[in-house]
């Protein structure tokens, strides 16, 4: 019992979310229901307890078997009740009725939901107390509402059942004829409706249904048909355009008739609320069966057209958009405005009641409606009529403003007729009005007079922005205002945005922008306040994103603000204000005159640089000022304007917040990100294009006819060779080359990439430093663009290069990614004999002959400087020994054919200095290579890469035979 | 025609704001989910609530001049309807948000919008607006009292109330009644259905001794600027209020209004739905339009079937050709003090009896009064504590010549500044009237004492009453600029 129920409960009410963290819906619901069975606690409390049931069942019961099961349960508590205990019956029944609908009970036709409406209905049977007596008349009337709900929620539930509600209704005498008359109203409409939608359904269908006392239509409430039908829980869509199903049963539906006449007699004796929602039902009615004529309603018209109302006279008004001329004449038409003009401005009615009437004029349902749409006025609104509603002084903000938008409407043609003059005196009146209450506002208004006059220009120039004498007039007025009242900067700025968003056309804002700067910059400085020039900059900020306005003026101003002598701005180093500073210098560094005002500008934020006296807005100005004098307009351009336009417009508002996020945007923009994966790989490519043309077939021709040339020649080129091979330019590097690729990794963030540098690392010290490579984009739906890597050996040993690659993608971010490891392979060093390029095969045969034998006769000296020589031998076929000489196709200086007498010469040049020298003979089955080399270390490279190449050979060869 | 929820809210000036009641209708909440598909928007919790409906009456953070939110200028308010912006999943616009205020109470509820959800409806063809609307007009009215000003224990206990009153006029999101005023949480005693059905709106029988009760109460406004270029305004509205204590379960009473001859025709005739029928003729008349000399002009019969409570029979207005009191004011600002003239002359036509009979003068943005050295006519002269306001007791009758007048002039020496006003700077300055005639009305309406006729068995008494009282009856300084209170005679 030390459970505080009523606080428990409130604190449920105020927030479940947060309730239900603390505990399960299961277990509170168990609680609760256990609190309700203790017959101890008494019935506010148990009312009290109902309440999470009644407000949010589908958080307490969330299926369709915890809404049975807790229905079951207030059932029996309902059944074990004291009969006393009125209110809190009449709260359980409403409960279950939560409980069983938002649960889907009743949809799914559960025996809990058939038991309550059986109770439901069973109670009220009992007509003008006979049985229960009038004491439990709320319980009676609650019933009613409960099976209306259930009615409502499950449309034609009750369709068959039609003759007992009437009977029901009829028979009440006591006041709850009005729960039944409601009841009976629904089912009926309902209950038409499905009929409408019955192919082939007509008088007598009609006639069955009304006469019908069989059981509940349970088969209604199946989801499917549920949803595909909102008609079913809409209104129809009333008046002229709208599309109403009918029911066509002839001349002959006089049951429904008498119905429908009985229901309206007897409507008077409804609360107007109860009334108006009758005439609602009943208008949908006789729109869905034309058989009955609207003028059934006419003798109602009169009461309803002079009520005070607010509910009775709006169903007025629908039945009016239902029925048009069919029941009002142009009479009642006219009469109708009329009296809606004159309740707008009632001094009886309450305000809301007269803005929901001004709303109806805007929306009159008209007999011929010229145009449909939004806010249309309706014909018969004169500009002499709509005087009574024009906007005064006195007006409360929601009238003025709800009149000054009806009244501009009617002046619309005024201002369309005289587009260059004047405008019409309606016109007049209204901008006098405005120029009022700008006067007012001056006079220590209050906020919400502020909001009002700047919500009231908005109206003035949506309509009437193009009547210049006006739309000038208050661009200068308003600029006078603001040298006088600065605070409203955020308003101006708010205006001009607006006008400048709803009409992209005019120039307005534009101008007010520009008449704003230029009563700042042009405003004597002595006696600019501190607080002044805050909302100053604020102001030319928001000037500064115009392109179109010149800015030398903001800057010459501010540039003037703070270095004057006087100033205390730079000395104070208020953060704040620097930062205003710097908003209005981060706009202009986007400006597209940004050219000629790089002096002013750089000026500025070397002077912020170096004299603010706030070290965040000091570095702040550096970073502008780096940014300005280094990096390209387009680069800029894209740091400064990371975020796009929408994001520029939200942060303007927060001006602390733009700060923070400019900070955040320059660092995304400036830092280089690293990619998570490698983005980039180099692919070799397989045949690399000649260094050197080949030695053309007229050259071999002379070199097989040279064969015999003597020696000494050999001589004089090696001499020459040698020579050259000492000089400094001597050729000395490799060229490798590559397609640089995306790797697998698909992110279409790097679908297109823009000058990629790529970077190149060693990994020992037998190579010179690498240069950069630089490639202007890849993208990946293009050819990859091919890249060149030229290496400097020091000595001429395979490598393994270290690569990384630098970029932009196409949003202006750079990254860092790195790439697989390059390996440079032996036979990748070698390059062909570096002879001159006339140098016929004869002569380098001869510079092979002389080199070949300084190496022999140093080796066999065993004078071992440098050179070496040394022997490979295997046993080959022809063909792979053909093959295997063709892997040296590039560097052979004699041909194939010699591989059986002198040997196939091969000469690999490694650049800077080293030669290999092979001969390869064919002894036999075996093929012999002879090997001589300048550089003994480079041997066991040879051998491994002999051994390869060989190894390939067999390997291809088994593969053959096999 | 259901409101999915509902909130009542108190707050002071903006401050201290708490939902004091709120009620959820989880079944029309049930239908509006059906009914609005995917642009379904979840109704938030009530802190939520509270804030964003705060946010859009302006009444939120009201230290901050200026909040995007709040006071841009393109978020056209279209009250009472209000648009909720509700963030996070689910979001979205709620719409329509009904919210009246008045003094320290905010009352909100939320009309289903039960028509497809693609293309927002315009408010007037939501038959629920009107129905939440006036649900919240009578829960207001309930929650303010009879004082029709709240004080804080009469709140509370009318507050702890809701769920009985909700339980019968709103018990499932259909608004079925209004509370009346006085209701109480236990049942009336209900009378045994008789053989005639009672009107749903009448809670009990009355028995004993039938007596009548009419009371005509007419308000006069009046915008008086004695200035050429500016036309005096004043107009006249009317209201008939009833008791009947009559017996039987659907009495009918009759009360008819007569104007004197010449008269001007009653305009905007309004009834309250007991009126069982009415002419035709008694509605035609209408303010907004140039009134006919031949136009019809009475008798105003209003056959009706009372309720028990008093009520607003019905309501007028009319233009009366001078006003009641016609006066003139005017101000020079001279050697640091301001000269005062003002003279008002009561018109022939008005029978000199007041009950009271008060000028008020006062002065907005200047210092406190220092010396006052002003002489009247007539009546007496005081000075508000707050030394900021003349007040001139004229008292129950004008002089035999239907003139008074004051002279003299008022120094603003005061230490501390009075109270501004934005309207009322430099010289613009008004003198506003209080007064109530008994037994009269400009009009000239009257309700017969012998016209009421009440068809039941016993012969009721009746009593009729009427007075005049002035409602806005402003006098401004012509020497200043006055703000116009209305465009007609411009247009």
């Amino acid at each position: 019992m030390s459970v505080n129920w009523p606080e428990r409960i409130s604190a449920f009410s105020r927030s479940p979310s947060q309730f239900l963290c603390s505990t399960t819906a299961e277990i509170f619901l168990t609680e609760i229901l256990r609190e309700l069975r203790d017959d101890r606690a008494n019935d506010l409390i148990k009312v009290l307890l109902l309440s999470p049931l009644l407000e949010h069942p589908t958080l307490l019961c969330p299926s369709v078997s915890v809404g049975e099961e807790t229905a079951l349960e207030l059932m029996s508590v309902f059944a074990q009740c004291s009969p006393k205990s009125l209110q809190l019956r009449c709260h359980l029944l409403l409960a279950l009725t939560s409980v069983l609908l938002c649960s889907s009970c009743v949809t799914s036709c559960t025996s809990a939901s058939q038991d309550f409406l059986d109770v439901l209905f069973q109670m009220t049977q009992d007509t003008n107390d006979l049985q229960a007596g009038a004491a439990v008349r709320p319980l009676r009337s609650t019933a009613c509402d409960c099976l209306r709900e259930l009615e409502a929620c499950h449309p034609g539930l009750l369709s068959q059942r039609l003759e007992l509600l009437s009977n029901l209704r009829q028979q009440e005498n006591s006041r709850l004829h009005q729960a039944y008359t409601g009841l009976h109203a629904l089912a009926l409409r309902n209950a038409v409706y499905l009929l409408t939608q019955q192919k082939g359904a007509g008088a007598e269908d009609l006639k069955a249904a009304l006469g019908s006392s069989e059981g509940f239509v349970w088969a209604r409430g199946a989801d499917s048909e549920f949803h595909s039908d909102m008609a079913l829980l809409s209104p129809l869509t009333l008046g002229p355009m709208g599309r109403v199903p009918t029911l066509q049963t002839g001349p002959d539906s006089k049951e429904l008739r008498s119905l429908i006449s009985s229901l309206l007699e007897e409507s008077y004796l409804l609360t107007s609320l109860s009334q108006a929602a009758l005439l609602q039902k009943l208008v949908e009615i006789v729109s869905m069966v034309p058989a009955v004529s609207p003028t059934i309603f006419r003798a109602q018209l009169l009461r309803l057209l002079g009520t005070c109302e607010v509910c009775l006279l709006h169903s007025t008004l629908l039945m009016k958009a239902a029925f048009t001329d069919s029941l009002f004449s142009a009479e009642d038409e006219a009469y109708l405005l009329k009296r809606l003009v004159s309740l707008s401005q009632h001094p009886l009615l309450s305000t809301p009641e007269k803005l929901f009437y001004m709303d109806c004029i805007l929306h009159f349902p008209e007999n011929r409606p010229i145009s449909c749409g939004d806010e249309n006025l309706p014909v018969l609104l004169t500009p002499r009529l709509a005087a009574a509603l024009v906007p005064t002084l006195f007006n409360d903000s929601a009238s003025m403003l709800a009149r000054f938008n009806l009244l501009s409407l009617v002046y619309l043609e005024e201002g369309e007729e005289d587009r260059d003059g004047q405008g019409g005196r309606g016109l007049a009146y209204l901008y006098d009005h405005l120029t009022s209450l700008l006067h007012v506002m001056e006079n220590q208004g209050s906020r919400e007079m502020v909001v009002t006059f700047f919500r009231a220009s908005f109206l003035f120039l949506l309509h009437f922005c193009h009547v210049k004498c006006y739309s000038e007039d208050l661009i200068q007025r308003l600029c006078d205002m603001y040298l006088r009242q600065t605070r409203l900067a955020p308003h101006l700025i708010n205006l001009a945005d607006r006008i400048q968003d709803r009409l992209v056309e005019s120039g307005w804002a534009l101008a007010l922008l520009r008449a704003l700067q230029r009563s700042i910059t042009e405003a004597p400085l002595s006696q600019l306040t501190l607080q002044d020039f805050r909302w100053h900059l604020r102001i030319l900020a928001r000037v500064a994103e115009e392109g179109e306005v010149p800015q030398r003026a903001t800057l010459s101003f501010l540039l003037s603000v703070i270095t004057s002598n006087s100033s205390v701005l730079c000395v104070s180093g208020d953060w704040r204000l620097g930062n205003g500073l710097l908003g209005v210098c981060r706009r202009l560094l986007l400006h597209p005159s940004l050219d000629s005002l790089l002096t002013p500008l750089a000026d500025l934020l070397q002077y912020l640089t170096c004299y603010y006296g706030d070290t965040d807005i000091q570095d702040h100005a550096r970073l502008y000022y780096t940014l300005l004098t280094t990096l390209s307009r387009e680069k800029l351009a894209g740091v400064m304007a990371q975020g796009g336009p929408e994001r520029g417009r939200q942060a303007k508002v927060h001006s602390l917040s733009t700060i923070m996020t400019e900070t955040e945007e320059l660092t995304t923009g400036l830092t280089v990100h690293q990619t998570e994966e490698p983005v980039l790989r180099l692919v070799k490519l397989d045949s690399p294009e000649p260094d050197a043309p080949e030695p053309d077939s007229k050259s071999h021709n002379e070199a097989n006819s040279e064969s015999n040339s003597s020696p000494r020649r050999g001589l004089e080129e090696r001499e020459s060779y040698r020579a050259k091979l000492q000089s400094p330019g001597f050729v000395s590097e490799i060229t490798l080359q590559y397609h640089l690729t995306h790797t697998g990794v698909y992110d279409p963030h790097f679908d297109k990439l823009f000058s990629i540098r790529l970077h190149f690392g060693l990994t020992d010290s037998n190579y010179e430093e690498v240069s950069d490579i630089s490639v202007p984009c890849l993208f990946r739906t293009r050819k990859p663009p091919a890249v060149k890597l030229r290496l400097k050996p020091k000595q001429p040993y395979p490598t393994t290069l270290r690569a990384s690659a630098v970029f932009t993608t196409e949003d202006g971010l750079s990254w860092h990614s790195s790439l697989a490891d390059l390996h440079v392979t032996f036979p990748e060093v070698f390059l062909p004999l570096p002879g001159p390029l006339g140098w016929t095969r004869e002569q380098k045969n001869g510079v092979f002959e002389e080199i070949w034998s300084e190496i022999s006769s140093v080796a066999s000296k065993g004078d071992l400087d440098n050179g070496a020589t040394s022997l490979f031998c295997d046993q080959l076929d022809n063909w792979a020994v053909d093959k295997l000489v063709r892997n040296f196709q590039r560097y052979r200086i004699s041909d194939c054919s010699e591989l059986d007498k002198g040997g196939c010469k091969v000469l690999f040049f490694l650049p800077p200095q080293s030669h290999v020298l092979l001969r390869v003979l064919t002894v036999e089955e075996n093929v012999q290579v002879h090997i001589a080399t300048d550089n003994w270390k480079l041997l066991p490279y040879i051998n491994s890469y002999l051994e390869d190449i060989t190894k390939d050979l067999h390997t291809a060869q088994v593969n053959s035979d096999g | 025609m259901s409101v999915r929820a509902l909130w009542i809210i108190t707050h002071e000036k903006g401050e201290s704001v708490a939902v004091q009641f709120s009620r959820r209708y989880p079944t029309v909440e049930h239908r509006a989910k059906f009914l609005a598909g995917s642009l379904y928007v979840t109704v938030p919790e009530d802190g939520a609530v509270l804030q964003l409906l705060l946010t859009e009456l302006g009444l939120s953070d009201p230290d901050k001049p200026y909040m995007a939110l709040r006071d841009d200028c393109f978020h056209q308010q279209h009250s009472p309807a209000l648009e909720l912006h509700v963030e996070g999943p689910g979001g979205g616009v709620l719409w329509p948000m009904l919210a009246i205020s008045q003094g320290p109470l905010i009352l909100a509820c939320l009309p289903l919008v039960d028509a497809p959800a693609e293309s927002r409806p315009p408010l007037a063809s939501l038959f629920s607006v009107s129905q939440g609307l006036t649900l919240l007009a009578g829960l207001q009215a309930f929650l303010l009292g009879s004082k029709g000003k709240p004080d804080s224990e009469g709140l509370a206990s009318r507050l702890a109330m809701m769920p009985f009153i909700l339980l019968q006029v709103c018990p499932l999101g259909t608004p079925l009644d209004i509370p009346q005023p006085g209701a109480s949480t236990a049942p009336a005693v209900p009378t045994p259905a008789g053989t005639q059905k009672q009107p749903a709106w009448k809670t009990g029988l009355h028995r004993g001794r039938a007596v009548v009760n009419v009371a005509l109460t007419e308000m006069v406004r009046s915008m008086q600027y004695g200035n050429q270029s500016r036309q005096d305004l004043w107009d006249v509205y009317g209201t008939v209020t009833c008791k009947c204590e009559v017996e039987g379960v659907l009495p009918n009473v009759t009360v008819t209004l007569t104007l004197p001859p010449n008269g001007s025709p009653l305009l905007d005739v309004q009834v309250h739905p007991c009126v069982s029928s009415l002419d035709a003729s008694i509605l035609t008349a209408t303010s907004v339009e140039d009134c006919d000399s031949s136009a019809f002009s009475g008798p105003y019969k209003f056959p009706f079937s009372p309720p028990l409570e008093p009520f607003r029979l019905c309501s007028y207005t009319s233009q009366v050709p001078v006003p009641p009191i016609l006066g003139t004011y005017q101000l020079k600002e001279e050697d640091n003090q301001l000269c005062l003239t003002v003279s008002l002359k009561l018109h022939e036509s008005v029978k000199n009896g007041f009950e009271y009979c008060e000028a008020h003068l006062p002065f907005f943005n200047r210092n406190q009064m220092g010396n006052v050295n002003v002489k009247v006519t007539s009546g007496q002269l005081d000075v508000s504590k707050e030394k900021n306001l003349l007040v001139w007791v004229i008292g129950q009758k004008f002089p035999k010549s239907r003139e008074v007048s004051l002279e003299g002039a008022v120094g603003f020496s005061g230490q501390l500044p009075g109270p501004t006003d934005p309207l009322c700077t430099d010289l613009t300055a008004y003198i506003k009237l209080h007064f109530r005639v008994p037994d009269m009305t400009l009009s000239g309406c009257c309700v017969d004492q012998h016209s009421v006729q009440v068809y039941s068995s016993a012969k009721p008494r009746i009593v009729t009453s009427r007075e005049l009282l002035s409602s806005e009856y402003y006098i401004w300084n012509s020497t200043g600029t006055a703000p116009l209170s209305s465009g007609h005679m411009m247009l």
